[in-house]
């Protein structure tokens, strides 16, 4: 069995854990088809009544923003893998 | 490159205090707003001026958003949920300003400010459905989700501040790469977006899930 030396072992940590960063931030994916959808439907909802714009805008900010969720806590996992190892 | 903040001195020298550059930054925010809304106080008019319009219009503004989800408490709650959006909108803003970290890119402030939400609704809930009231909402709809309902409490201070946080440094990350690659002109519409739209929408929204948290605990 061969043995690596401290600073080779640093390395590959080093690697895999940019490597996971990249791997992490695949979750952009989810946040960015809900958002998309959200924002389509608030369009809809818009083109049928143009009165209510004001409270769909506000609440379709508020839907994307608990939608955007999974995506942040993926970047702060991506953020500290990256800024930590 | 370390986006983290950076300890400037420690308080007191004492070794557990330290006191890092988004906290003098948050100070100097909390300063601007004090001595601007003092100076507005003195000159506070029955027939209001181009100033005073613009402030009563953001205040206006603010308590129609906190009336429709919480019925007859505009008015009470407008301190709480207007400081909070106008100390965020105002610490967003000022990272446009070359060199000036911004005091909501700091983990730290978010979750202050979230875990001050956090208080305030639950003292709410308490307040609405009596302590005992309030302790049987926890195992609701059955005795077995009691753990679940606990964890469920106490990871929304951490997703309202990861939220904030998460945005905030995500762009400052970008803007400091396009800075790398290149540092003349590109960089100004991109701190317009992320610093001006972002930071603004991102300030409102803190508010408005600091609204629909103290709503959701006012209501079970």
């Amino acid at each position: 069995m061969t043995q690596f030396s401290p600073e080779v072992i640093d390395t590959i940590i080093r690697a895999a854990a940019l490597l996971g960063a990249g791997f992490a931030m695949i979750a952009g994916i989810g946040p960015g088809i809900g958002q998309g959808y959200a924002a389509g439907k608030a369009v809809e909802a818009v083109a049928r009544q143009p009165e209510a714009r004001g409270n769909i805008i506000t609440t379709m900010l508020m839907g994307q923003a608990v939608a955007e969720s999974t995506g942040i806590y993926s970047l702060v996992i991506a953020i500290i893998l990256i800024f930590t190892t | 490159m370390n986006p983290g903040p950076k300890v400037v001195f420690y308080l007191f020298g004492n070794q557990n205090m330290p006191v890092t550059d988004t906290l003098i930054t948050a100070w100097v925010v909390v300063l601007l707003l004090l001595v601007f809304s003092l100076f507005l106080r003195k000159r506070l008019k029955i027939i209001p001026g181009k100033l005073q319009n613009a402030v009563e219009l953001l205040l206006t503004a603010i308590e129609d958003q906190i009336e429709p989800m919480l019925p007859g408490m505009g008015r009470s709650m407008l301190p709480f949920i207007g400081t909070i959006f106008i100390f965020i909108g105002v610490s967003n803003l000022i990272g446009i300003l070359p060199l000036v970290p911004s005091p909501s890119g700091d983990l730290n402030t978010a979750l202050g400010l979230a875990l001050v939400v956090f208080l305030v609704s639950q003292y709410q809930s308490v307040k609405v459905n009596g302590f005992w009231g309030y302790l049987k909402g926890f195992a609701e709809p059955v005795a077995i989700l009691l753990p679940i309902n606990i964890i469920g409490d106490l990871a929304k201070p951490i997703s309202h501040s990861f939220r904030l946080f998460g945005n905030i440094v995500g762009g400052g990350i970008i803007i400091t790469l396009i800075y790398q690659a290149a540092p003349w002109l590109i960089p100004i519409p991109l701190h317009a977006w992320f610093d001006i739209f972002i930071g603004l929408i991102q300030a409102l929204i803190f508010g408005m899930v600091a609204i629909a948290y103290i709503s959701v605990a006012r209501s079970d």
